[in-house]
């Protein structure tokens, strides 16, 4: 059985590390408001900010493009950066770009590498702690939604998503559907169902 | 400037190319809107007004204080407006900005120029005049908060009850009278972003905008009019926009009136 | 101000509004009712309406404030110049609101696990729409609501609730007049699961036993608000369920 706990609420009597948890006295406790799967022992954070980790893809906006490279926004107010001899590309201001975190300090200072323009679609923001939800295991639930939409879709790991092409409106509430309902069980089939029955209005 | 209004203003500004707006509405079209009445006890009239995901609580509170030496028969209306930082992540702690000012002085101009209120009403004796404290409370910024703010001050009115002054007492009770309104002021609001005119924007339109019209009107005058940022207008257009604020104004009026 | 009659508090073990010492007023609680803010609460309790909206990990401006080591927490506590069935005052801060947004701000100072956002800022803020006694209570209960519905990090969560003196009956949960016209006020905020005091203010006269009974008293009727601080939570991730927000219901 699924349930939601509180901060607070014990996880696991040993020192275990998950996602929004942390551990005092050697026991296991929830920082934030999670899913706790009581069978498996495993807690999964329903709220929460992005917490910038090293190989996570971002999709960031350039808020300021100076001699070195640039700075690009990452989360609300919160800015990583891309050196310049990093990226192949020039960018502007405003650019929505998708990258890859190459490295996090221990000031949560962060660089990015592997950077590339998005251009022509739209950016969704969802909670940052649903993003696991729309990816799916195995990209099962974007290659879904991607079946059915046809737009080009990237995912961030920082809760920024960017589409473009085919039918983005439909795009956009299948992710929130998954953004709503990811605590609920039998997400897959709902988000299934959704999809054909739209298709079917068509 | 915020730098994802960037990105916000130019996927609202491809899609208006397409003729659509983010969130399917026409060009003419008001969000869902809800007004209720008397939210608060504490005051002697209140309304919450919810226009899409904006929301806007006014509050009406009467005092007693000295009339203007230059109309010594009249009351005072003063209407304040606060931006809370819980309702925007753009909003700040400190003195109000101009934003806030202006959305206050407009709500203020189409009240008090649309002779709804009778200050001549409010005269006690020669010292004392009531006066009539209008507070517009920004909870939840999603654009548009001329049309919302004058929604609830304007609910707030017409839930409002005038207290009694009886030996130099403020007195407010259940006996106390509704407080006599005229007509019923509504504001509306058109954001041109390019070539377009958008009634109603929402914060990702606003973001895109070169600037915005605010007519006020009573169902037979004008009562007030504002043009706010960099954009410029033609005759035609205002003159469109007026008579898209005569139409829109009854649709809101009905709301307010049920 | 009229000047009112001192009423009688306590009349054949009941109070003004017919409870016994240890009921709460009325309390609702709403999680998740603004759009803006990262997470948001409302608390109606008795008359009080109180609205808290938390913003962040974001970064931290002016930058002069920002640690390297860990979130900087900021909080404001204000209450609207029409909040009071008394005159309408003026806006902004006075020496009171002052003081509150200091004590409540370190309430969660002691919860939040700030070295995991170093160098950002974690806003806390709370408007009293309605007062009527209890409000900084009303506001630590609605801020740890907001914090978690915005997905802050906290080691615990926390509730509170007033306790007081009336007629010499320590009594739960003061009301405005209770306040008013009693003779102790002792504001209390109790984390959940290890019951530490992390706010605690009292003003008036207690015995030495008067106040170990009063400390006892907040300590278990904090539970009864805890129970409704997690329901609110709890229906709100039910309720977001298909509808993105819960409109504010005042």
């Amino acid at each position: 059985m699924n349930k939601i706990i509180l901060p607070g609420e014990k996880v696991s009597d040993k020192p275990e590390q998950m996602p929004g948890t942390y551990i005092h006295d050697g026991k296991t406790y929830a920082d934030v408001i999670s899913l706790y799967d009581e069978e498996g022992k495993k807690s999964v954070p329903l709220e929460g900010m992005y917490l910038p980790r090293a190989e996570d893809y971002i999709v960031g906006v350039v808020c300021d493009v100076r001699f070195a490279g640039y700075n690009i926004n990452i989360a609300p107010s919160f800015n990583a950066f891309l050196s310049g001899r990093e990226s192949r590309d020039k960018f502007e201001l405003g650019d929505v770009v998708f990258a890859k975190i190459a490295e996090v300090d221990e000031v949560n200072s962060v660089a990015l590498t592997d950077a590339r323009r998005l251009t022509g679609g739209k950016m969704i923001e969802v909670s940052p702690v649903k993003i696991p939800r729309v990816i799916g295991k195995k990209n099962s639930m974007v290659n879904m939604i991607i079946d059915s939409t046809k737009s080009e879709v990237y995912i961030g790991r920082n809760g920024r998503i960017w589409m473009s092409g085919g039918d983005i409106e439909l795009t956009v509430r299948a992710i929130q559907k998954v953004e709503q309902e990811a605590h609920v069980s039998g997400l897959t089939d709902r988000v299934k169902k959704f999809l054909e029955d739209e298709a079917e209005s068509e | 400037m915020d730098i994802l209004d960037v990105v916000k203003k130019d996927y609202v500004t491809r899609l208006l190319a397409e003729g659509k707006r983010e969130d399917g509405r026409k060009n003419d079209e008001y969000r869902s809107i809800s007004v209720e009445k008397g939210v608060l006890q504490s005051a002697e009239g209140s309304a919450l007004a919810i226009v899409g995901k904006t929301q806007v609580l006014a509050a009406v509170k009467f005092g007693v204080g000295t009339p203007y030496p230059d109309k010594p028969t009249e009351g005072v209306l003063s209407t304040n407006s606060e931006w809370p930082p819980l309702a925007s992540p753009k909003f700040e702690t400190g003195p109000p900005r101009e934003g806030s000012i202006e959305f206050a002085r407009v709500v203020d101009r189409g009240i008090r120029s649309s002779e709804t209120l009778d200050f001549k009403s409010f005269y006690i004796n020669e010292e004392k005049v009531w006066m009539l404290y209008l507070d517009l409370y920004v909870l939840d910024h999603d654009g548009n908060l001329i049309d919302a703010g004058a929604l609830a001050g304007m609910a707030a009115l017409m839930n409002a009850k005038m207290p009694r002054y009886e030996d130099e007492k403020v007195i407010s009770d259940e006996s106390n009278r509704q407080l006599p309104l005229k007509n019923t002021v509504v504001a509306c609001t058109v954001a041109k972003v390019g070539k377009h005119f958008l009634l109603d924007p929402t914060l990702a339109e606003e973001a895109a905008m070169e600037g915005r019209v605010t007519i006020a009107t009573t169902p037979e005058h004008i009562c007030a009019g504002q043009k706010s940022g960099p954009v410029a207008v033609t005759k035609d257009e205002l003159l469109e926009i007026a008579d898209l604020s005569f139409k829109k104004g009854r649709e809101l009026r009905s709301l307010l009136e049920q | 101000m009229t000047e009112k009659e001192k009423p009688e508090l306590f009349v054949h073990g009941k109070r003004l509004d017919g409870r016994t010492v240890e009921d709460l007023r009325p309390l609702k609680i709403q999680a998740g009712v603004l759009n803006s803010a990262d997470g948001s609460a409302f608390v109606q309790w008795g008359n009080n309406k109180v609205l808290a909206g938390v913003y962040g990990p974001r970064e931290c401006i002016p930058k002069h404030d920002s640690d390297p080591y860990k979130a900087v927490l900021k909080c404001r506590y204000n209450m609207a110049p029409f909040c009071s069935s008394g005159e309408h005052s003026r806006s902004g801060p006075s020496r009171r609101s002052t003081e509150l947004s200091k004590v409540i701000r370190e309430v969660f100072e002691g919860l939040i696990l700030t070295d995991k956002y170093p160098k950002t800022m974690i806003e806390i803020y709370i408007e009293v729409l309605q007062s009527d006694g209890g409000t900084r209570c009303a506001a630590v209960t609605a801020a740890a609501v907001a914090l978690a519905d915005a997905g802050i990090p906290m080691r615990d969560m926390v509730a509170a609730v007033a306790s007081g003196k009336i007629q010499e009956h320590i009594v739960a949960d003061l009301g405005k007049d209770e306040d008013n016209y009693g003779q102790s006020d002792f504001p209390v905020a109790v984390s959940w699961r290890d019951k530490e005091i992390l706010l605690f203010q009292m003003d008036g006269l207690l015995t030495r036993q008067q106040f170990e009974h009063a400390l006892n008293l907040s300590i278990s009727t904090v539970e009864k608000v805890k129970v409704l601080q997690k329901e609110a939570l709890l229906r709100s991730f039910e309720e977001k369920n298909g509808s993105p927000r819960v409109n504010l219901n005042l």
